[in-house]
């Protein structure tokens, strides 16, 4: 228990620099851009956009209010993809920092996570511009956001420091994990319905199941898209898929975040 | 008074692993997993450190590079942990990161000064309140708002250095960052460290420099190889460093030195040839073409000996007198037009007596011009009338030797005065033999030569000369004596083609010559003689001829004719020993004080003479190419 309280309190101590690192990442990533942060909006209702141009062809009838259905499912994928990514590469991106000053290492991997959360909770902007514009009504449940914004952030974080020391000794993993990275993409159900598969239930198994991602999906979409309240299986799933992807990375982090130094 | 301990280091040992290439990728990663690699190769970056430090200490690193030094100060900071043994901080740290490692260069000066104080464990109130004195220090008001990225290194270095001691920290971390900035920056950033040691700031410095160690610093360790050599006061241990250090170059120095005389031992060559004259050339050029190394060597400064011409505004001038190469032997003059082309030249030299001009060699033009004859028959008849009028019937001397051979008109007029000039003395005191025949041709042919070829190379001889140098070592300006002084071992065999009297330090006596001397002058006329080689055998004119050496590319001088001339008069001169020798004087004397030296010369057992003064032999050019071409056959049969 020393050692937990030990922790919290260097985080408390460090907070003033996660929170200068993720304005520094804020800043820096629109800077000298005419739009700047309106970027976080434009950007996610371009691509949708073009992702409804191309895909409402083929599955409109069976989607009411494609637009809305797209983004729910798209901005959460994108949300980890770019937090486990740039958390994967944070301690080879503040290398020369960590070989001279003692600041604890995972400070940079949950800045970086923290920062690209930041930017997801801006983005939020643009599916609320879509809704206004299709007519789509605001539930009372869109109130239960912040609880899954918070459960994929936590998942984001564990999975993010695992990564993280991977990277450290293995670098081919980035290439790796950007194929993954599509590949879910592709399994969970962001630019088709499910019920698409429903003569494949091994599939639809698989998916609904053993893809972490779809638990965060399927409980926003019930919240936001259907206005309804997400069933029990997933909101206990998602927290305990948050809750174990946070303990394993902890775990496997603070294990070899010593070693690092020799190979940064 | 424990407290007073600011850093203690307790038997700090820290390991690396050290791959021979860092394993970062799955491949290797599976490949050196299976050959079990991984994890073995340790190295131990420092071993068994022991030091403590008190409050307001100041402590210099010192070492070679990759002694140990930036480990400890890592181990210190915390980023590296012990592998053995502990280091206990008592404080807070603040390193002086190098030279801008910790901002992000995208970002401004003023977001950075908060990032980079936050990372050195500021808050952020903290640095609200001295953000001034920061910029103050670092003197940069004006680039506030502009990217660290467009910053200078000193720049950089100011501001690291004002975010880092804005407060005084317990201990402050010097990594050789101050190396960089101005004087002023400098003397700036000394007073400030100066300041924070007197308020009981901890110091350790780290620097190459040990004069600096020594201001700065009251202690210092001295490490090399991960174990501290020497610790204590910073005085001692920095002069015992420097001494160390200044051994270790005098040793590399001498190694160096002895290396190098080892390799100039080694360094041997096959044959020395000593004379870069037609002889040597032609040796040395076999020598090579048979795989043996050579060096040549000659005293003047110049390859080529007497054949050398040098080029004057596009004329080539024999220094030496009048070179032109003659040859019935098929073998020399493919030789020597295999190593470069040659101009075809006919010598028709023409003799000037008082103001009559006639024909060389003696024939058909001459007589006719002497005696108004112009059949052979009566030419022959009036020649043998004139020899059979004096009745010589043993030639006493070279006057009567000359007489009995063309006769008493073309004796006085063509003989007598040049040859009383080449010799400097009266014909009637020369021996007979030097003239053996005076070739009379009952032709209008005025080749002087009868030889199948004549030419000369083109663009002079020193071009044959380079071309048969090509690829072989040369050094001028060297006398044999002391080059074999200073390196009696590295050769095999010699060469010898100077005097070969001086070889063996005239213990004979000293061989004779003949010299000449010759006034070379340009003058600014397209013609001056109409003739390469013109002879006065008149008495009275104090040279023996002139040489215009344009002509010898007749050619040339017709397709391009220059404005102007290069003449040289060829005065003979009695030889001096020191003076240049020119002819051998082959007479019983000097044959027989040869035949001495010779016997000696041969007795030697890696030396060979060759050439017209190592074999004191009048010579032709053709001649010693084939004299050389024959001993290095002979040489190369003789190693085989």
């Amino acid at each position: 228990m020393d050692l937990f309280e030990y922790r919290i309190r260097t985080l408390i101590k460090y907070k003033s620099l996660i929170w200068e690192l993720v304005r520094r990442d804020l800043r820096l990533k629109y800077r000298r851009s005419f739009f700047g942060y309106a970027w976080s909006i434009l950007n996610p209702l371009l691509i949708m956009a073009v992702l409804t141009t191309v895909f409402s062809l083929m599955f409109k009838k069976q989607i009411e209010n494609y637009p809305v259905y797209l983004l729910t499912g798209r901005m959460l994928h994108e949300f980890l993809k770019n937090s486990t990514t740039s958390g994967m590469k944070s301690i080879q991106k503040n290398a020369a920092l960590l070989k001279k000053v003692y600041v604890p290492k995972y400070i940079f991997t949950l800045a970086q996570i923290t920062s690209c959360m930041v930017d997801f909770v801006l983005s939020l902007g643009a599916l609320f511009i879509v809704m206004l514009v299709t007519r789509a009504p605001f539930p009372p449940t869109m109130l239960l956001m912040p609880f899954v914004i918070i459960q994929i952030y936590i998942f984001c974080c564990g999975l993010g420091f695992f990564l993280a020391q991977l990277c450290v000794f293995f670098k081919d993993i980035q290439y790796i994990y950007q194929a993954v990275m599509t590949a879910l993409f592709y399994l969970t159900p962001i630019v088709y319905p499910i019920t698409k598969l429903k003569k494949r239930p091994k599939i639809v198994f698989v998916i609904t199941h053993m893809n972490p991602l779809y638990y965060y999906v399927e409980q926003f979409r019930a919240i936001v898209y259907r206005g309804e309240l997400p069933s029990l299986y997933y909101i206990v799933g998602g927290c305990l898929l948050a809750f174990v992807m946070l303990v394993i990375g902890v775990y496997f982090f603070q294990k070899y975040k010593d070693r690092f130094i020799l190979y940064i | 008074m424990k407290n007073d301990v600011v850093i203690e280091v307790k038997d700090l040992t820290i390991r690396f692993n050290l791959e021979k290439e860092r394993v970062d990728n799955l491949k290797e990663y599976a490949i050196k997993f299976i050959k079990k690699e991984l994890m073995f190769q340790e190295f131990l970056a420092l071993k068994g450190i022991n030091f403590k430090v008190r409050r307001g200490e100041a402590w210099g690193l010192i070492g070679p590079n990759g002694s140990g030094k930036s480990t400890l100060l890592k181990a210190i900071s915390g980023i590296l942990q012990p592998y053995v043994g502990s280091v206990v901080v008592n404080g807070r740290i603040a390193p002086l990161i190098e030279l801008g490692a910790g901002f992000d260069k995208d970002l401004t000066a003023r977001e950075n000064i908060y990032l980079n104080g936050l990372v050195l464990g500021y808050t952020r109130e903290f640095i609200d309140e001295n953000f001034e004195d920061i910029v103050d220090f670092a003197n940069i008001e004006k680039f506030l708002d502009s990217p660290v990225k467009n910053f200078s290194s000193g720049m950089k270095a100011r501001l690291g250095f004002a975010i880092a001691t804005i407060t005084d920290p317990d201990i402050l971390i010097v990594d050789e960052v101050l190396e960089v900035g101005d004087l002023r920056f400098r003397s700036k950033c000394n007073a400030r460290m100066k300041k924070m040691l007197a308020d009981g700031t901890t110091l350790l410095y780290v620097s190459h420099n040990t004069e600096s160690v020594k201001r700065m610093c009251d202690h210092a360790i001295w490490l090399d190889h991960g174990k501290i050599v020497k610790v204590g006061d910073a005085n001692a241990v920095c002069d015992a460093y420097v001494a160390k250090q200044e051994e270790i170059i005098m040793l590399k120095q001498e190694n160096l030195r002895r290396k190098r005389k080892k390799k100039a031992k080694k360094k041997r060559y096959d044959y020395l040839i000593v004379g870069a004259g037609l002889y040597g050339a032609v040796f040395a050029r076999i020598m090579r073409k048979a795989g043996k190394k050579c060096l040549v060597i000659d005293r003047r400064d110049h390859i080529g000996g007497n054949v050398y011409t040098e080029n004057m505004d596009g004329i080539q001038v024999h220094r030496y007198g009048a070179h032109i190469f003659h040859t019935s032997d098929e073998r020399v003059w493919k030789f020597v037009n295999r190593q470069i082309p040659f101009i075809p030249f006919v010598n028709s030299p023409v003799a000037v007596y008082k103001d009559e001009i006639y024909n060389l060699p003696f024939n058909m033009n001459t007589f006719s011009r002497l005696w108004g004859l112009t059949k052979p028959e009566d030419v022959k008849r009036k020649i043998e009338e004139q020899i059979a009028q004096l009745g010589i019937t043993e030639p006493a001397n070279l006057e009567e030797q000359a007489l009995s051979l063309v006769g008493p008109d073309v004796y006085e007029k063509l003989v007598k005065g040049y040859t009383e000039k080449q010799w400097g003395r009266d014909c009637k005191e020369l021996p007979p033999f030097i003239i053996e025949r005076l070739p009379v041709r009952l032709t209008y042919d005025n080749n002087y030569f009868d030889d199948k070829y004549q030419g000369i190379p083109a663009g002079g001889y020193t071009a044959l000369i380079e071309r048969l140098l090509k690829n072989v070592e040369v050094v001028l300006n060297t006398d044999y004596r002391d080059y074999i002084q200073e390196h009696p071992d590295r050769f095999e065999r010699i060469v010898y083609t100077g005097m070969i009297d001086e070889y063996y330090d005239y213990q004979f006596g000293h061989l004779e010559y003949r010299s000449l001397r010759f006034e070379t002058e340009r003058i600014e006329t397209e013609n001056y003689q109409g003739n390469a080689v013109v002879n006065y055998t008149d008495r009275e004119v104090p040279y023996t001829r002139i040489i215009e050496h344009k002509y010898f590319n007749p050619a040339r001088t017709r397709n391009n004719p220059l404005p102007f001339t290069v003449i040289s008069r060829e005065y003979p001169e009695a030889w001096k020993p020191g003076m240049e020798p020119y002819y051998p004087v082959n007479d019983e004397k000097n044959n027989a004080l040869y035949e001495k030296y010779r016997q000696l010369a041969e007795k030697e057992e890696n030396v060979i003479f060759g050439g017209r003064l190592g074999e004191y032999k009048y010579y032709d050019m053709d001649k010693v190419i084939a004299a050389a071409l024959d001993a290095a056959e002979i040489e190369l049969a003789r190693r085989e």
